[in-house]
């Protein structure tokens, strides 16, 4: 479903993502592990081309993101045709960006019909706070009603960008909830967080990054368990 | 703090504190600045109403006179012309100044440049005297072919000319405004936006524009208040505005303090009615901060 193959992404001379490789099948639910600063977020931003990479390409269902194949060469697509692609890659973001002036209906309304952003808001349970703004809710409601705005343009993908590390401790669980629940209705994740639990509890597979490159990967077990790696091994012994 | 080892009793059972009365604190200074004022304020209206040099069966025969009426529908039509014109040209010459183009960006500061730099007295005067330096007005590809042309005159009236001058000039003002009320908006609202595929367009007029509103509304509430009061300007152009019709008049009978207070007094009236509106616009554009 994802295919992100050899990306290269540098931010003036410092090098971010230095070959990038990953196939997320459809269905599954990948969870990305690293320390800060080793390029995850960088990872997801270039998948919805947020970020432009330098080299390499990304697919999403076979489609090209962000070029155009014609005549042995890559031709750059207008910001509406990028657009349109973004609405297949639902995107989740730490600090939730919810619209302030817009109440929680409202939020997802701005991309979906008003009866599917009800729809929506029933799936993460909030249809309660339909009409409250933003400002009005709990931290973990509006990651919620985040998630809920991601799913309400019926994206290919869903990309979550540390859903939980801007939380009270209490609220991260009803927002793992949520995740659980769309993972097993089968929605095709990627889930960068520092939740090792959830990560083993839910993860069909684990990447684990460090400096820009994917050092090892594999199901939970194996990687959280039996790291190969001397550097996973380390970041795990400091975070479990 | 509990290394020293000894941990004293911070309140015991009949030591209820919750069970005492509150003595709110007590500002004597404020009162005698309030004492301070009203006196002051005291001598102020005592002045207007005793002393005869204010004359004011003079104001109260001209306050309501048709003329000074015209004259305040004069002021109100420039002022509303001046803004709405000008505030919709200011957010195409905000938009262009932000553009990622740099041509179209030069082509907004340029604008913004002109237009802050020359005084709006002399601008006016140009737009009233344009016949006199270009007698005719076309629309063709320059030194070949004119499709259509005018007579500047009938097509460039005082009027108008006070309306174009107020709007352009306005609009410079505006596009700033306009511009500091967006970037003050967060990024993340607009990468939110583009995470969800909304179209540009949309982005702007229906996620930044409304959170932009809240710091735009004060500081343009203030640019049409100065605006209304700005128009006594175009007096220069001889337009009947309230401010040249009082000086038509005190011109004529020498009232003059009597005639400046007629025009005083609509200012404050019309300034207070807008001060009002404003606060009810801010009070709508600021709903997702109520708790
Ligand atoms: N827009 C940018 N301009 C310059 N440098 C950037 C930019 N975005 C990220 N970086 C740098 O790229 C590196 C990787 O950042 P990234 O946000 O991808 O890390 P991360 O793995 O998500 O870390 P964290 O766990 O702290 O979120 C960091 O060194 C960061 O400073
Ligand atoms: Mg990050």
């Amino acid at each position: 479903m994802i295919e992100v193959l050899g990306v290269h992404k540098s931010f003036g001379s410092l090098e971010v993502l230095r070959g990038v490789s990953l196939n997320v099948a459809a269905g599954e639910v990948v969870v990305v592990l690293g320390p800060s600063g080793s390029g995850k977020s960088t990872l997801l931003r270039t998948i919805n081309h947020l970020e432009k990479v330098n080299r390499g390409y990304i697919t999403i269902d076979g489609e090209l993101i962000g070029y155009r194949r014609r005549g042995g060469k890559l031709h750059e697509l207008k910001e509406r045709e990028i657009l349109k692609q973004r609405k297949d890659i639902g995107f989740v973001f730490q600090n939730f960006n919810l619209f302030p002036h817009l109440t929680a209906l409202e939020n997802i309304a701005e991309v979906a019909e008003l009866s599917d952003a009800r729809h929506f808001l029933e799936r993460v349970g909030l249809v309660d706070k339909a009409s409250a703004y933003p400002r009005q809710l709990s931290g973990g409601q509006q990651q919620r009603v985040a998630i809920a705005r991601a799913l309400a343009t019926r994206p290919k993908v869903v990309l979550f960008d540390e859903p939980t590390s801007a939380l009270d401790p209490e609220l991260v669980g009803e927002v793992l909830d949520v995740l659980r629940d769309l993972a097993r209705s089968g929605t095709t994740m990627v889930v960068v967080t520092h939740e090792i639990g959830f990560a083993r509890e839910v993860a069909d597979r684990i990447v684990f990054m460090d400096d820009g490159v994917i050092v090892e990967e594999g199901p939970p077990e194996q990687v959280l368990d039996h790291p190969v790696h001397e550097r996973t091994r380390a970041f795990l012994s400091k975070v479990l | 703090m509990t290394s020293s080892g000894t941990l004293t009793p911070v309140s015991t059972k009949d030591d209820d504190l919750s069970a005492l009365p509150v003595v709110p604190a007590r500002h004597p200074w404020r009162w005698v600045g309030v004492a301070f004022v009203l006196v002051l304020a005291a001598q102020f209206v005592h002045g207007l109403v005793t002393n005869p040099a204010w004359d004011w069966p003079t104001f109260a025969r001209y306050f309501t006179a048709q003329s000074i009426l015209t004259a305040v529908g004069t002021t109100i039509f420039l002022t509303v012309f001046g803004t709405v014109l000008g505030f919709a040209l200011g957010i195409v010459v905000a938009v262009l100044r932000m553009s990622k183009s740099p041509f179209l960006s030069a082509v907004g500061w340029t604008y913004i440049w002109a237009f802050r730099s020359i005084p709006l007295i002399v601008q006016l005067l140009f737009w009233f005297n344009i016949s006199y330096l270009y007698q005719r007005l076309s629309l063709g590809i320059p030194f070949g072919p004119e499709f259509v042309s005018f007579e500047t005159i009938s097509l460039i009236s005082p009027m108008g000319a006070a309306v174009l001058g107020l709007a352009l000039h306005q609009a410079a003002y505006a596009a700033e405004i306009v511009r500091s009320g967006v970037i003050s908006v967060d990024r993340g609202q607009l990468e939110a936006a583009a995470a969800l595929g909304i179209p540009r367009f949309r982005q702007f007029r229906r996620i930044v524009l409304p959170q932009a509103m809240r710091s735009i509304l004060p500081n343009a509430a203030n640019e049409v208040i100065s605006l209304f009061k700005g128009t006594s300007v175009v007096s220069v152009m001889a337009i009947g505005e309230l401010f040249y019709q009082v000086q038509v008049i005190y011109g004529r009978n020498a009232r003059v303090v009597a005639l400046l207070m007629v025009a005083t007094v609509w200012y404050i009236i019309l300034t207070t009615l807008l001060s009002i509106g404003q606060h009810y616009v801010e009070r709508y554009f600021a709903r997702g901060d109520r708790r």
